[in-house]
């Protein structure tokens, strides 16, 4: 486990490529949701306004 | 007709109800192969000759810079049917691929550069191939700058869309950067018109890795491509019924 851990003595640079890959990843998740989920709510933000002045 | 599958994909209910159902068939496999790609490139493939354990983080650099030019490539391709048939929705594909992009080819900056530092003794050299990619960088946070220039989206898509199709000429210059020039970089190994020159087993993770942020990309694409079509939507009925059901 330690020799994996150390990648042959590259560990200082393969994991921090791999952190920051994996980091891309998790926080283009998080804006793609979150893009939905807020559009979703101005949308039905829209609709109220739209439907009350009808 | 033959052409209504294209007025249907030009039609934001559609386009909006589809990406929604399409969103968990590209999601799972993607997750499924990105974690077998992993398991493979940082465990099973067999060190390097030359490299050693230090190779590995291939399986997070060429993925990465994979991405930063298909999906550019992607950008340019929905731009320019945009601009050509006016179709709202291919702007909107436009815009939600950027963030990506940019986030994507800033992490081939990174891991390249981490991977340079012990392979080459420097983390950056003005390159051709470094260079073009991060000439690419500076395009896709110019499409995005761009269009938050603009209060109106429909002169945000158009001018970013020029944007856009203009810098589309960087990505073959990227691609064959390593062949036109005298480069640090190593020519490509994989996507090359002969056989990969890898062995199998580092070559199979490799390519999961590569299908799986393929996959990833067409997740986030459709997940970002619905919260786009919303916000375009003024006075829509549809929306009413989509988001109330």
């Amino acid at each position: 486990m330690i020799s994996f851990l150390d990648m042959g003595g590259y560990a200082a640079y393969v994991w921090p490529a791999y952190a920051v890959t994996f980091a891309v990843i998790a926080l283009n998740i998080v804006w793609a949701v979150r893009l939905l989920k807020r559009s979703r709510k101005e949308a039905l933000h829209r609709l109220a306004i739209g439907g009350s002045s009808k | 007709m033959a052409w209504t599958w294209f007025h249907r994909l030009a039609s934001p209910p559609h386009v909006y109800r589809v990406a929604g159902r399409l969103t968990p068939w590209l999601a799972w496999p993607a997750g499924a192969l990105i974690v077998a790609g992993l398991i493979g490139g940082l465990v099973l493939a067999p060190p390097d000759y030359q490299q050693g354990e230090g190779y590995r983080i291939l399986y997070v650099h060429a993925p990465s810079a994979w991405m930063s030019l298909m999906v550019y490539t992607t950008m340019a391709v929905a731009a320019a049917i945009g601009l050509i048939w006016r179709m709202k929705v291919a702007h909107a594909v436009a815009a939600s691929c950027a963030p990506i992009g940019a986030s994507f080819t800033f992490a081939a900056l990174v891991t390249g550069s981490l991977w340079g530092a012990p392979m080459w003794g420097t983390y950056w050299q003005w390159d051709p191939r470094l260079t073009s990619e991060l000439i690419l960088f500076f395009l896709y946070l110019g499409y995005m700058g761009l269009r938050s220039a603009f209060d109106d989206v429909q002169r945000a898509d158009r001018a970013s869309a020029v944007l856009a199709i203009v810098g589309v000429v960087n990505v073959p210059i990227i691609h064959y950067s390593v062949i036109w020039w005298n480069s640090l970089h190593q020519a490509p190994s994989v996507m090359t018109l002969g056989k990969p020159t890898m062995p199998l087993p580092m070559l199979v993770p490799l390519l999961m890795m590569l299908l799986g942020f393929t996959l990833l990309f067409g997740a986030l694409l459709l997940v970002r491509l619905r919260g786009e079509v919303l916000s375009r939507e003024r006075t829509a009925t549809w929306i009413r019924e989509a988001l109330q059901s």
